[in-house]
């Protein structure tokens, strides 16, 4: 550790890391555009500046603090006047052909060019000279847009490239005002990382597809929670748009599983967050609305309570019932599933996937499982899909819950079971299963609290984002509901 | 014509009389509650109801067709029968008494007819017995309702309907003692044929200054509406009524003041007769009852929309005070000198 | 400490029938003046530029609105009146509500919607005129709250000479 002193404090700074690091854990603000933890430091933006001196008494002069290395006993600045200036120079420059776009770019409101300006700079701009015209919608790739104007050749995105994903794709075109951030050859974009394109550029000049315009950013509700998509467990924040409906789902930093990265096939996995309720009234055609029970007419919309009476009269009648959890249940559905499961004297297993070949050297490992290790630590068996349909048709009964379980069976598959069976199941949603008896609505997850463990045994948490629909309970909750009704029934044979 | 009216049978008379006079009281008090605001409007510089029919004369209709449509509401704990009976023994006391004022007499021909539903000897004391039940529709409306509110204002009206029905009744008798007679027509009569009515006699006067005080007094009419007194009281005793019980009480409060009016202009000013007019025409004078009376009612919205109300210690002050021993020692007066002007004669 | 001194009443005011009489006179005298009320359907209030009437979308010349639906008004409104949600268009403003609404029954006419818009696409008309039969009604979507430029140019020139004043003083 090395001692230097910013604003007039003594604090110890890492030697490893470049002076704007030491300033950001000290609190002190340091604005930055070019520079990026997760990225190399190149120095080109120069907004960084702060006023620096090798000793106390020394003379000082302003240096970029993401460029300078720490060393014993410097003394750093931020609030200097000279330093405000250089720093205000800097920016007017950048705003030079910066368009006056906030009203409709995506950025505003978490821009950071936005907010220095807002903090630093002047309210008037002085150049006589027109501004760059350049291409305003230009694609790069499925996943993200470029808006030349808006630019502020950072280069965070071409490092984003070399540095992170180790294959270069993007670069800066063309010399001097005429700079540009093209892709090699104009070919689009291509892999699995590149929506953190539109995080990591300080400006709106990279935004992503999906998102574009759905949202201003101050509207959405941020909560902390984990992906969903394979057993990496990013840790990422859910972002809903007036705490309804949820728009954008982003990374946030933990140093542990993800870093600052995500991909985007968790990025874009809004789909199963935002299915739509089934129509008032009816069992199929979007999410369950409540509980639903096999009447003449096929499943039918019925009474919580007298559903669980049928469910638990049904598991009571037919002892032998299998316990098939999803690979998305919680470490606390996992722990009520058990206790089921060893009231119904049965072995507890979750339907495993098989590997999605998405696997990456990056994040993704390929495993559709993200709490495949907490369930294999309370004692569930893991089942191919296949296996879990063969187990079931010899079983007597069975009981499927957990977000999505049906769909990871396969619902051709379930289409196909014997419909002696007597079927219980937890799901979002269920198609028109000739053997599903009895099924219950559970929330995603993004609308409950609780944890899983990913594939390094790091616990990611879940959280809260929209509320589930109306009516909706905990699934642990239900699963405890049905042992305890379960408990209370007499057992039949 | 007269021949025909002299073969109608008496009680197709009665019958008529009963429908005009009645009728003309209800649609008096209908009227009232349209000049009232009509009044009071143009005293603050505004318009009033101008939009129902023209000059908004058919608002009293549009108010009665909106209470006859509201609901009724009974508030929970309330005396369901006295509260349903309580609006009509405030209105109906207040409308029988007319019966017995004389506005004219209708001349067909030689047949000369007393407009008036009833003529008795004792009409005074008829007015007087009638007039103090209306009490009893205020006290029980306020006290069924189960409302403090309610509560606070029936007792306040009582009491102040009491302490003033007494100097009312003082100030009749004198009315009373100088015509000798406790029959209105007699009354009237005896002021037509002095040429002098009784506001233009010394005592008469003062009598006239007390009656007129002591029926806002009774009629609870502005400035001693202390049964109603909404900044206190909400509505006091009517605060839980609504729809056509509500307007029941409204009806009663203004019939009370059309039958004070007509009272006033009966006892006071020679009801229909026509000042330096003695045998002026039988229709020239129910028109000038009906000016007179108008006149007075014309007071009670005049009064009502000029002077605030007082606090009710200084009503009852008034009233026990200043009021009753004015009204006794001129009573006492008139009386002596009646006995010993007679006497002397 | 307030000491209210109370006026030493005479003995005609004592009395208070002089008092009474006085009172009706005026009454009397009021009675045949000229009323002041205005008859409003039929004589609507005057308005003009300074009024702030509810807030209209302005509709530009090409007939579309000015509304890039960045959200300044939305997050600017104090009532929670302005709900917009955005999307992309083919127009070179790129950006377009797909939904703009104001719930006139929020609505408090304070104008921070106008004040706050970068693309001066929304001002205060000098409509003050609100009724409906239902809630849902009173809900102003696009169409609703469209007027054409022409109808609020004295507003917008207004409000434009107001920044004016403000900005030569800076
Ligand atoms: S990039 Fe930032 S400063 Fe530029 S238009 Fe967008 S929000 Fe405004
Ligand atoms: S596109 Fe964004 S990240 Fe890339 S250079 Fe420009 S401003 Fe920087
Ligand atoms: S005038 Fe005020 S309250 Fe009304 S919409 Fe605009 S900002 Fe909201
Ligand atoms: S502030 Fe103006 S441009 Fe922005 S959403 Fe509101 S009306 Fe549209
Ligand atoms: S952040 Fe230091 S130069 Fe850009």
């Amino acid at each position: 550790m090395t001692k230097i002193q910013i604003n007039g404090r003594e604090v110890e700074a890492d030697p490893k890391q470049p002076l704007i690091r030491a300033c950001h854990d000290q609190g002190v603000d340091v604005p930055m555009y070019c520079y990026h933890p997760g990225l190399a430091p190149v120095g080109s933006c120069r907004i960084c500046q702060v006023e620096v001196a090798a000793a106390p008494g020394q003379p000082s002069r302003v240096v970029a603090a993401c460029r300078t290395p720490v060393s014993e006993g410097m003394v750093v600045s931020t609030d200097t006047p000279k330093a405000h200036d250089t720093r205000r120079e800097c920016l007017e420059f950048l705003l030079k052909n910066h368009p006056l776009d906030c009203p409709i770019c995506d950025k505003a409101g978490e821009c950071d060019l936005q907010d220095y300006s807002f903090n630093e700079g002047q309210g008037k701009g002085r150049s006589s000279e027109p501004r760059r015209k350049l291409e305003k919608r230009k694609s790069l790739g499925d996943v993200i847009v470029l808006d030349e104007e808006r630019c502020i050749l950072c280069s965070r995105c071409v490092r984003f490239f070399t540095d992170v994903t180790k294959k270069a794709q993007l670069t800066v075109e063309g010399l001097g005002s005429r700079s540009v951030i093209n892709t090699y050859m104009d070919k689009p974009l291509e892999g699995n990382y590149q929506g953190n394109l539109a995080d990591i550029c300080p400006v709106g000049a990279l935004t992503s597809k999906k998102f574009r315009f759905q949202a201003r950013v101050w509207n959405l509700s941020k909560t902390l929670s984990t992906c969903g998509e394979c057993s990496r467990g990013c840790s990422i924040s859910v972002e809903a748009l007036r705490a309804k409906e949820v728009k954008r789902l982003r990374p946030r930093y933990n140093a542990a599983v993800n870093q600052w990265w995500m991909c985007d096939t968790g990025r874009h996995a809004l789909a199963p967050l935002t299915r739509p309720l089934a129509p008032e009234g009816a069992v199929l055609g979007g999410r369950l609305r409540g509980a639903a029970v096999r009447g003449y007419n096929g499943l039918e919309l019925a009474d919580d309570v007298a559903a669980l009476d049928l469910a638990a009269d049904m598991l009571a009648a037919h002892p032998g019932a299998a316990v098939i959890v999803s690979p998305f249940a919680t470490q606390e559905e996992a722990k009520a599933a058990l206790a089921l499961a060893q009231a119904l004297k049965a072995t507890p297993q979750f339907v495993s996937p098989a590997p999605n070949g998405l696997k990456d050297d990056l994040l993704h490992t390929g495993d559709p499982c993200p709490n495949r290790r907490g369930l294999v630590e309370q004692g569930f068996t893991a089942l191919e899909p296949a296996a879990a349909l063969a187990a079931l048709a010899a079983a007597p009964a069975a009981v499927l819950a957990g977000e999505r379980v049906l769909e990871f069976l396969g619902h051709e598959g379930l289409a196909k079971l014997p419909t002696k069976l007597r079927l219980v199941a937890f799901d979002v949603e269920t198609s028109d299963i000739p053997a599903l008896d009895v099924v219950f609505p559970v929330p995603t997850h993004v609308e409950k609290s609780g944890h899983w463990v990913n594939v390094d045994g790091h616990v990611g948490v879940l959280n809260v984002a929209v509320p589930p629909p109306s009516g909706v309970r905990r699934l642990d909750a239900q699963l405890a509901a049905l042992a305890a009704k379960l408990a209370a029934t007499p057992a039949r044979s | 014509m007269e021949d025909f009216v002299k073969e109608l049978p008496v009680w197709v008379l009665w019958v008529a009389k009963v429908a005009i006079i009645f009728g003309g009281l209800v649609a008096t008090a209908a009227l009232m509650s349209l000049a009232e605001r009509k009044v009071s409007a143009w005293m603050q510089y505004r318009h009033g109801p101008n939009r129902v029919g023209p000059f908004g004369l058919l608002q009293p209709l549009a108010d009665g067709i909106k209470f006859i449509f509201k609901e009724e509401l009974i508030p929970a704990g309330a005396n369901k029968f006295l509260f349903r009976l309580a609006p009509a023994l405030a209105a109906i006391p207040a409308m029988m008494t007319i019966a017995v004022i004389p506005i004219g007499t209708i001349q067909i021909g030689e047949t000369k007819i007393p407009f008036s539903i009833a003529q008795v000897d004792l009409g005074i004391m008829y007015m007087l017995a009638l007039g103090g039940l209306s009490v009893y529709g205020a006290i029980l409306g306020g006290w069924a309702s189960n409302s403090k509110y309610s509560l606070l204002g029936g007792l306040r009206a009582s009491a102040q309907m009491i302490s003033y029905e007494l100097t009312l009744i003082l100030s009749i008798l004198v009315v009373v003692a100088l015509s000798g007679s406790l029959d209105l027509g007699a009354i009237v009569e005896a002021q037509r044929v002095n040429g002098l009515w009784n506001v233009f006699t010394p005592f008469g006067a003062l009598a006239f200054v007390l009656f007129t005080i002591a029926s806002f007094a009774e009629t609870n009419r502005h400035p001693f509406d202390f049964a109603e007194c909404e900044p206190e009281l909400v509505g006091g005793f009517h605060t839980e009524y609504s729809a056509m019980r509500f307007a029941l009480f409204f009806l009663g409060e203004y019939c009370a003041m059309t039958v004070m009016a007509c009272l006033n202009t009966t006892l006071f000013f020679g009801g229909p007769s026509v000042p330096f007019w003695a045998n002026a025409p039988w229709y020239v004078g129910i028109l000038a009852f009906l000016i007179k009376a108008g006149f007075f009612l014309f007071l009670f919205i005049w009064v009502r929309w000029t002077l605030p109300r007082f606090r009710f210690d200084q009503l009852m002050r008034l009233g026990w005070k200043v009021a009753l021993p004015i009204a006794l020692a001129n009573l006492l007066v008139v009386g002596a000198w009646v006995a010993f002007s007679t006497k002397g004669s | 400490m307030v000491v209210v001194q109370r006026k030493e009443l005479t003995l005609a005011e004592r009395l208070y029938l002089p008092e009474v009489l006085r009172g009706l006179s005026l009454t009397f005298r009021k009675f045949f003046e000229k009323p002041i009320t205005r008859q409003y359907p039929e004589q609507p209030l005057p308005t003009d530029e300074v009024t702030r009437g509810q807030p209209r979308l302005v509709v530009k010349d090409d007939g579309n609105i000015a509304c890039v639906s960045c959200g300044m008004c939305e997050i600017a409104c104090p009532a929670y009146a302005i709900t917009i949600d955005g999307g992309e268009t083919d127009r070179m403003i790129e950006r377009e509500p797909k939904k703009f609404e104001i719930d006139m029954l929020r609505c408090i006419l304070c104008g921070f919607c106008e004040e706050a818009c970068p693309k001066d696409a929304i001002f205060m008309s000098n409509e003050l005129e609100l009724a409906d039969y239902t809630r849902a009604g009173l809900v102003y979507d696009i169409e609703k709250l469209k007027r054409p430029k022409s109808a609020l140019q004295k507003r917008i020139d207004y409000v434009y000479r107001l920044n004016n004043r403000w900005r030569s003083k800076q």
